[in-house]
């Protein structure tokens, strides 16, 4: 088994709801209008609603309170709206493919940390699109749960051989040795199988392995590092040494410091607990 | 994975009678052999070496003669019962604490057969986690026996890091004293209360009357 066969395997069940696929086509339509957008959206309700909790969250602090889809469209901007639905989309679809691992809840904490952080790091580096690295943060796991659904014995054995290794295993080290594959191989095989932007399928792909990046070098970098912070953000640590390390290579793709730590780490921290209930709970 | 060789003059020292099945490896960062203890077991060291574990809601004692250099860590947890933290008290001191006191007292007790003083024991405590939502927070009363235990006993403690949400690595190295707590990600949370909850059950299985050994 490899990590494209593992995903033929799993077509049926995660699927991209309409509403994305809807969206997308739109958006790729050069004739399509933002009201257009609008109304593909509200045929969507629970999409709707929450999209407008998104609008109105502490992601975009804006002075007033959006109220409708249209202002909501052109507050966000369509191709957030787009990078939205994906994230969204993705959240409930996995929601049908449970596993004994790992909560929901936390899984996409570690994940929603890391889209808030490689946000935060893009605005920095700039030349970076910033609602696009949220959405490959939001992402860069996702093979986790496939493998976690569909190999549980591997996967419980990758687990148990970094617990039970003082020399700190990484969790992908591990999943390679039981499996002869990674979860970001197996996302990176998602990603091509839904046909997602070439630059979410590399952040997802080599997220742990950032010099195989060819075409988004920068933006994998950025979700490197962010993984990093994540870790540290859950752990409640400023501290690199008690993460995942940072690849030096990342540093000078992005050509950020280290100091841009404890910043990113203490404001993903801040606004995590509001943006969780919009990703996870029903709307 | 950790098949490194150690170092010139790194040796495996002897295990002290009654420890000679615990597993130990070469630990190639911190550059020493570690023994590695599952839940209900402990380990005891007069020797360069370190002893490493890993806690959900367990608790991990590490224990030294500051003088001498010997010591060990043990990790037990309280059998399942009522939640709240200072429960295990009302329900009578044999049943709960006997496995937190049997865990306790034979790490003392083989620190002091191994040539340790009372008057020199250096305690450290780590543990106690609330790593599963749902359920009774079983660290925090983990937590209370272990504090309860060791005022009793008239032992300080000279460093924690004990509740919070976050399982944790530790390894420690009695013969300086040192300990080093690694928190874990919420990725391993379920496996390591798996462990534990079996180890828990065990417990509850096991009669508390009577010389019967209990682990």
């Amino acid at each position: 088994m490899n990590a494209n066969e593992l995903v033929a395997n799993v077509s049926g069940l995660v699927t991209l709801p309409d509403v994305y696929l809807r969206i997308s086509r739109l958006l790729d339509d050069p004739d399509a209008g933002s009201d257009e957008i609008a109304r593909a959206i509200a045929q969507d309700p629970a999409f709707t609603l929450r999209l407008l909790k998104v609008a109105n969250s502490v992601l975009y602090r804006l002075p007033s309170a959006v109220g409708t889809v249209s202002r909501a469209v052109s507050v966000i901007g369509t191709s957030q709206v787009r990078n939205l639905a994906l994230s969204m989309s993705v959240a409930k679809s996995f929601a049908g493919l449970p596993n004994t691992l790992v909560s929901m809840e936390n899984f996409w904490r570690h994940s929603l940390l890391c889209a808030l952080i490689a946000r935060l790091l893009a605005r920095q580096a700039r030349r970076c699109d910033p609602d696009a690295v949220f959405t490959a943060g939001l992402l860069h796991d996702i093979g986790e749960l496939v493998i976690f659904n569909r190999c549980p014995e591997q996967a419980r054995q990758a687990l148990s051989s970094v617990i039970d290794n003082d020399d700190e295993l990484p969790v992908f080290a591990a999943e390679r040795e039981a499996l002869g594959f990674d979860h970001a191989a197996v996302g990176g095989a998602l990603a091509r199988q839904w046909n997602l932007p070439p630059l979410l399928e590399e952040c997802i792909a080599f997220h742990h392995d950032i010099a195989g990046a060819t075409l988004h070098p920068r933006e994998v970098a950025i979700v490197h590092i962010a993984n990093s912070l994540a870790e540290m953000a859950e752990i409640g640590t400023l501290d690199p040494a008690d993460v995942a390390p940072i690849d030096p290579l990342a540093w000078e793709r992005t050509g950020l410091e280290d100091d841009c730590i404890e910043p990113a780490v203490a404001e993903a921290r801040a606004a995590v607990d509001d943006l969780q209930k919009l990703f996870t709970e029903a709307p | 994975m950790s098949a490194v060789l150690p170092r010139p003059g790194a040796a495996l020292p002897p295990p002290l009678p009654g420890f000679e099945h615990v597993r130990r490896l070469w630990n190639a960062r911190h550059g020493f052999f570690a023994a590695r203890i599952l839940p209900g077991e402990y380990y005891v060291t007069r020797g360069e070496e370190g002893i490493s574990t890993t806690l959900g809601s367990c608790i991990s004692a590490c224990i030294r003669d500051s003088e001498k250099g010997i010591g060990g860590m043990n990790h037990f947890m309280l059998p399942a019962g009522s939640g709240d933290p200072g429960a295990y008290k009302a329900a009578g001191l044999g049943a709960a604490t006997r496995y937190g006191n049997y865990a306790m007292e034979h790490l003392i007790n083989e620190i002091m057969k191994n040539g340790g003083r009372r008057e020199n024991l250096e305690v450290k405590v780590f543990g106690g986690g609330r790593i599963l939502e749902k359920m009774t927070d079983v660290g925090l009363r983990n937590i209370a026996f272990v504090r309860d235990y060791l005022a009793a006993e008239g032992l300080a403690v000279v460093a924690e890091d004990l509740g919070d949400i976050f399982p944790r690595q530790v390894i420690y190295f009695p013969a300086s004293g040192r300990a080093k707590v690694k928190r874990l990600r919420s990725l391993h949370n379920n496996l390591i209360a798996d462990v534990e909850m079996h180890y828990g059950e065990s417990l509850a299985e096991k009669p508390v009357s009577g010389d019967i050994e209990l682990f």
